[in-house]
């Protein structure tokens, strides 16, 4: 008895009983409703047997209905929008924001730290923000882009079948730019000034000291980034309710939101499920890649 | 002999803090320049002005005959090596070396030759397809070099290089670097805070402080006629002790007046009564009998490397060195004795150096 205390007060045993209480939350509150889910999707659930965990079996058939539905290819399409459109633009919006505040001139820093209020906001403040810019005829981009020419008809983007998801995906660019722009930031500080002074002696322009100085020493950070980007992307849930309820007729639909709609609006929970786990298949091969570039860091 | 690095009138400022003040310097193509001071004296930003990763605030820098202020660094063809070495971590040595010729559009075929024969003169043939993270301090420090000398550039500038390597290879690379100079017939501008350094690798060595030059000169001429008492105290290892002293009424004796008065007769006349201090290289000091000695001091500390012994007095004000081991101890009194021709007299207010007809 003796042995085991001090082995938790001085030895391995302190050791083991961080990780087992990491552990033990994971599997309680992440693994068991993971598996639930999966184990959920391959049953026929209903209102009568929701409480219960022995269900009939329904092999594959959730998820050939769900493939079938007619919706499903415009959904599928409308999620790749999304989420390579807000990947996108966060990522190079964030990055040129990163660029220009390495530049040093007065409260640099103080103002990049302003930046961090869109990703403070909650999800659906910024939706509703966003919803009335977007607005159709009293909307400020409308405005914005009338004033300067860009446009002469109003555009409804939140009611417009085509621009619906793109709504959406630029509220979500805005809101991901801070996440984005921070985590390129402590790359970019990362380089040590001494490499962009020895390849400017060395003869490289700007442009050859950002893709033969920048871009390389960046790879782990920027791969990073953009695993993250998906991971984030593809749970952003509070902008659709707020925006579009993805509507008109399912035209800025997604996967995360339908497999709400599924669950909680049909309640056809196996539906539901089938669709997060197909979901959770992307998500899965998303962190494969943050693993994988981040496999450096430990070295430092 | 033409000037490869000339600047005029140089000053720079940052904000409200001089950092050079009007500096003019000439260097000749082929020769060998350390610049030395303590930190902060704006030797490392002189070398960066000439490199051009700062830019001066108003005065001519030339090189090569060419007016560079305004040029950016990569259109000035200079290499230098940092103190950090700043190898590009994520390329292997070789490609570290041929960086600067894949730039400017060298096939990658030449570049890689290239890069090996320059691998060959600087002892890194074996390591062309490393990281540097997997190389030892003098084995970075040689791509550093090596990166510099395959540009065949203007100038080299060199920013403290040695200052992260140990002793013993520090000693070694001031060889290998001075020899690389004379090979190659560079031009090399060498920062260091460490005069010895500057002494044994240097042809002209230049004196800086608070952003001014104090002297510049061959190492042995600073050695022997240091021009102020700052220079005096920094070329010179272990430093040169100066005592508070005066001339006596008759111009023809100095006296010590910290050392209770105590003289020494002057190799020629001086302005009687005046102020000034005697500057004395502990190497030309030596314990002397009571016939003979000049002044006294009482020992503080007794000091032995092996091969040359400090003593220092109480006060710390003076420090004797010899070749000869001593049974001296602390709190002993002891006379020493120094050849005035040897005595450095500074001014006591300006310390300027006080020229004699013996110089």
């Amino acid at each position: 008895m003796g042995r085991i205390v001090s082995s938790i007060t001085d030895g391995k045993g302190f050791d083991l009983l961080l990780v087992g209480l990491t552990m033990v939350f994971l599997l309680a509150l992440a693994g068991v409703p993971l598996v639930y889910n999966v184990v959920m999707s391959f049953q026929q659930v209903d209102m009568f047997n929701l409480s219960t965990f022995s269900r009939p079996f329904a092999g594959f058939s959730n998820y050939v209905e769900v493939v079938s539905q007619p919706e499903f290819w415009l959904i599928i399409r409308n999620t790749a929008i999304f989420v390579f459109g807000s990947i996108g633009g966060q990522f190079v919006f964030g990055f040129a924001l990163a660029l220009f505040f390495m530049l040093k001139f007065p409260f640099a820093s103080t103002i990049r730290g302003l930046f961090l209020v869109s990703w403070v906001m909650p999800g659906l403040v910024v939706g509703a923000l966003w919803g009335w810019i977007l607005a159709g005829d009293f909307g400020v981009l409308n405005a914005i882009l009338k004033g300067i020419g860009l446009i002469d008809n109003t555009m409804f983007w939140k009611s417009d079948p085509s621009l619906a998801i793109w709504a959406v995906t630029i509220a979500n660019i805005w809101l991901g730019l801070a996440f984005n722009m921070m985590l390129l930031s402590v790359g970019l500080a990362g380089i040590s000034q001494d490499l962009y002074e020895a390849a400017e002696l060395d003869g490289a322009n700007g442009f050859q000291r950002f893709s033969t100085i920048t871009l390389p020493m960046m790879r782990s950070t920027i791969g990073a980034v953009l695993a993250l980007g998906l991971i984030y992307t593809l749970q952003q849930f509070d902008l659709f309710p707020a925006i579009t309820e993805g509507g008109p007729a399912n035209s800025s639909n997604v996967a995360q939101y339908w497999a709400w709609q599924w669950s909680f609006q049909l309640f056809d929970f196996a539906k539901g499920a089938t669709v997060s786990v197909m979901m959770l298949v992307f998500v899965l091969f998303a962190s494969l890649v943050y693993v994988w570039s981040t496999r450096h860091e430990v070295r430092g | 002999m033409t000037a490869q690095i000339e600047l005029q009138n140089v000053d720079k400022h940052y904000g409200t803090f001089h950092a050079l003040k009007n500096i003019d310097l000439a260097i000749d193509k082929g020769s060998f320049v350390a610049l030395v001071g303590p930190s902060g004296c704006g030797k490392s930003t002189l070398l960066r002005s000439i490199a051009g990763l700062e830019s001066i605030s108003s005065g001519t820098l030339k090189i090569a005959g060419e007016t560079m202020n305004g040029v950016p660094p990569r259109k000035r063809d200079v290499a230098m090596v940092f103190q950090s070495y700043a190898l590009y971590p994520h390329m292997t040595v070789e490609r570290n070396l041929s960086y600067s010729l894949r730039l400017k559009g060298m096939s990658r075929a030449d570049a890689k030759k290239k890069a090996e024969e320059v691998a060959k003169t600087t002892g890194l043939s074996e390591l062309l397809h490393r990281f540097p993270r997997q190389l030892s301090g003098g084995q970075r420090q040689r791509v550093a070099m090596g990166r510099a000398i395959i540009r065949n550039p203007k100038a080299f500038l060199f920013d403290e290089p040695l200052s992260n390597l140990d002793a013993s290879l520090r000693v070694q690379m001031r060889k290998e670097i001075r020899s690389l100079h004379d090979r190659l017939g560079a031009t090399s501008v060498y920062v260091t805070h460490d005069q010895i350094e500057a002494m044994t690798m240097a042809d002209y060595v230049v004196v800086m402080r608070n952003g001014v030059i104090e002297q510049r000169g061959r190492p042995l001429e600073l050695y022997d006629f240091p021009a102020n008492k700052f220079v005096a105290g920094f070329i010179g290892s272990p430093a040169m002790n100066f005592i508070a002293s005066s001339i006596d009424a008759s111009g023809t004796r100095l006296i010590f007046d910290e050392y209770s008065g105590e003289s020494i007769a002057l190799e020629q006349r001086l302005e009687p009564n005046r102020k000034v201090i005697a500057g004395i290289r502990p190497e030309f000091l030596r314990v002397a009998s009571e016939a003979e000695a000049n002044f006294h001091i009482e020992v503080g500390t007794v000091e032995s490397t092996g091969s040359a012994t400090y003593i220092s007095s109480q006060d710390q004000m003076v420090t004797v060195v010899q070749s000869e081991r001593t049974e001296l101890k602390p709190n002993d009194r002891v006379g020493l004795k120094v050849d005035s021709a040897r005595i450095h007299l500074f001014d006591a207010k300006t310390e300027a150096r006080i020229v004699t007809d013996a110089g």
